[in-house]
């Protein structure tokens, strides 16, 4: 019984955290989310900066694109601290998914959690099929070329 | 047990946007006793430049929140003064390692140090210069060098003294990607424009476009050629999207002499690279350049002599995980730096070469076990130098031998 408190008040916690807020990235956490295991379901994890305009198309993309089929999800990771201005960015095309932000760890480390082929080039997507197998892109992408990497039929 | 486990991570790492806690930086170590050193929590942006006045000591201009801020050593970067706050006014500056605030002398000695102002829209920006007749130990007002004032790209800005005393001051300017999209036309990139002062920095001309379909957010390379005129390099977007560089060489009032493709690694992206190039001239004339680019499906650090529709000596430098290269030539030596992250810190690396590129000796210079700065390669008379701000140690300088 203790246990289940405990677990509710966690997920409260953290489900209100989500709902409302944004998650600072550290090495550690940022291994973790781009482990390919703990995706079960076809996962976008887009990197992106509020200085990147092909960032944003990317965004407004994978925006569409989860909000027309719920068994996709899309998690976003800013690779610059928190500030209004990020959150603007995404509350603007109302992006969806659980939002990340560099926290206040070396940002090169971060970034080699994230990803050790990433040279910082943005944006950079790490596309999870929820099968355990992960593709990576640079760049501007399409409808197409995410369903792909997805491992989704194209249509 | 595992689930709760996670869930406690997840609760640990999990921050709520109003209740952000104070960033734990902490304050420049050198700056004790100084506005910045007192500041508490206050995270110190390590975008940063170096350079030598023509007494030998090494002037550093870094941004605090809204202020610039001038340190001054006399024994090579051992111990730094108090800071001198450069604008008086606070305003918004840019200071990320692409587009840092930038230090140099005019040729009667003035301080002149330029920066990028944002303003409100996002990714909007002026290129603003201060200077001082005091050997920086106070500044004049600031003045915004360009003539348009649309709240647009005016931004990644590079400055040079010519051998004639003129300084120029080149930056990422999208009043043409702006002019496009409006008369909806298709437009890559941004453009590069220059502005020159012949009085030392106290005013500009009006600006000259100098090439149209820069890349977007990479800072730009200059350096001055063996006849006195200034050479810029830069990230370019040749058709359709090759994120290659371009080298033009400024005539007396900025305009292009000539603009040509400097580098040939065809890396084809819709998206931003972050990382601008490095360039050095050589007493004979040559022009030594590092530069990152993906190839062959890889990123990497190059390092190559660049002549017309070519290059020679092009290779790698450093390992996968190189990054920020600069590049300085002292008399006949040249030093290459660069920094790489090697799972668990960043290290700092340096190659000599006393040949003109033909081979070189590699250094280790330090590490950083946290945030830091790109390097700067500086040259001062027959010495070559390593300029480095790092989170945790402050402004480190490396003698190189």
């Amino acid at each position: 019984m203790k246990r289940l408190v405990l677990i509710s008040f966690l997920l409260a916690c953290v489900t209100s955290a989500f709902a409302t807020g944004f998650v600072a990235l550290d090495r550690k956490s940022a291994r973790t989310l781009t482990d390919g295991s703990t995706h079960t379901a076809p996962t976008i994890v887009a990197l992106w900066s509020t200085d990147c305009p092909y960032c944003k198309k990317n965004l407004g993309v994978f925006t569409d694109m989860v909000k027309a089929d719920a068994s996709l999800q899309l998690i976003t990771v800013a690779v610059e601290p928190l500030s209004a201005e990020v959150a603007t960015s995404l509350d603007r095309i109302r992006v969806p998914g659980v939002r990340y932000v560099y926290g206040t760890d070396a940002p090169e480390a971060i970034a080699y959690a994230l990803d050790p082929k990433w040279r910082g080039e943005l944006p950079r997507t790490l596309f999870f099929d929820g099968r355990g197998n992960r593709v990576m892109i640079s760049g501007a992408v399409d409808v197409a070329t995410t369903r792909k990497s997805l491992g989704l039929p194209v249509q | 047990m595992k689930h709760l486990r996670t869930l406690g991570a997840l609760v640990a790492t999990t921050i709520v946007l109003s209740s952000l806690p104070e960033p734990a930086f902490a304050a420049d170590p050198k700056d004790k006793g100084t506005m910045a050193g007192m500041a508490k929590k206050v995270r110190v942006e390590l975008a940063s430049s170096a350079a030598f006045n023509k007494n030998g000591q090494l002037l550093a201009v870094a941004k605090q929140g809204d202020h610039l801020l001038l340190y001054r050593s006399s024994d090579q970067g051992s111990n730094w003064s108090p800071p001198v706050i450069i604008n008086a006014r606070p305003e918004a500056i840019s200071g990320d390692g692409e587009n840092r605030p930038k230090i140099t002398f005019a040729q009667d000695g003035g301080v002149l140090v330029s920066w990028t102002k944002p303003l409100s829209k996002p990714n909007t920006g002026e290129v603003r210069l201060a200077r001082s007749d005091d050997d920086g130990i106070s500044f004049g007002a600031p003045i915004t060098v360009h003539r348009d004032r649309q709240e647009i790209t005016h931004r990644f800005e590079t400055m040079i003294v010519g051998g004639d005393g003129r300084v120029y001051v080149a930056w990422i300017d999208k009043r043409d990607l702006e002019s496009a999209k409006a008369a909806k036309h298709p437009y890559r990139g941004a453009a590069i424009y220059a502005t020159v002062s012949d009085d030392g920095g106290r005013s500009f001309k009006p600006e000259t476009k100098v090439a149209d379909h820069s890349c977007e957010c990479c800072r730009i390379a200059a350096a001055v050629d063996t006849d006195g005129a200034p050479l810029i390099l830069w990230r370019h977007v040749f058709e359709p999207n090759e994120r290659d560089h371009a080298l033009a060489k400024l005539n007396l009032d900025g305009t292009p002499a000539n603009v040509e493709r400097a580098t040939f690694d065809r890396w084809k992206v819709d998206g931003c690279p972050h990382h601008g190039p490095a360039l050095a001239v050589a007493p004979d004339g040559t022009r030594h350049a590092v530069w990152f680019n993906v190839k062959d499906g890889a990123g990497r650090v190059f390092y190559g002599r660049l002549k017309s529709g070519g290059i020679d000596g092009q290779r790698l430098i450093g390992g996968e995980q190189a990054a920020r290269a600069d590049i300085a030539i002292a008399n006949q030596r040249m030093a290459i730096i660069w920094k790489e992250f090697d799972g668990e810190q960043t290290l700092l690396h340096a190659e000599i070469s006393e040949d003109g590129g033909a081979s070189f000796k590699r250094l280790a210079l330090g590490a950083a076990s946290g945030a830091s700065d790109h390097p700067r390669a500086i040259a001062h008379g027959k010495e070559l130098f390593a300029y480095w701000r790092t989170e945790l140690e402050g402004m480190r300088v490396f003698r190189l031998p």
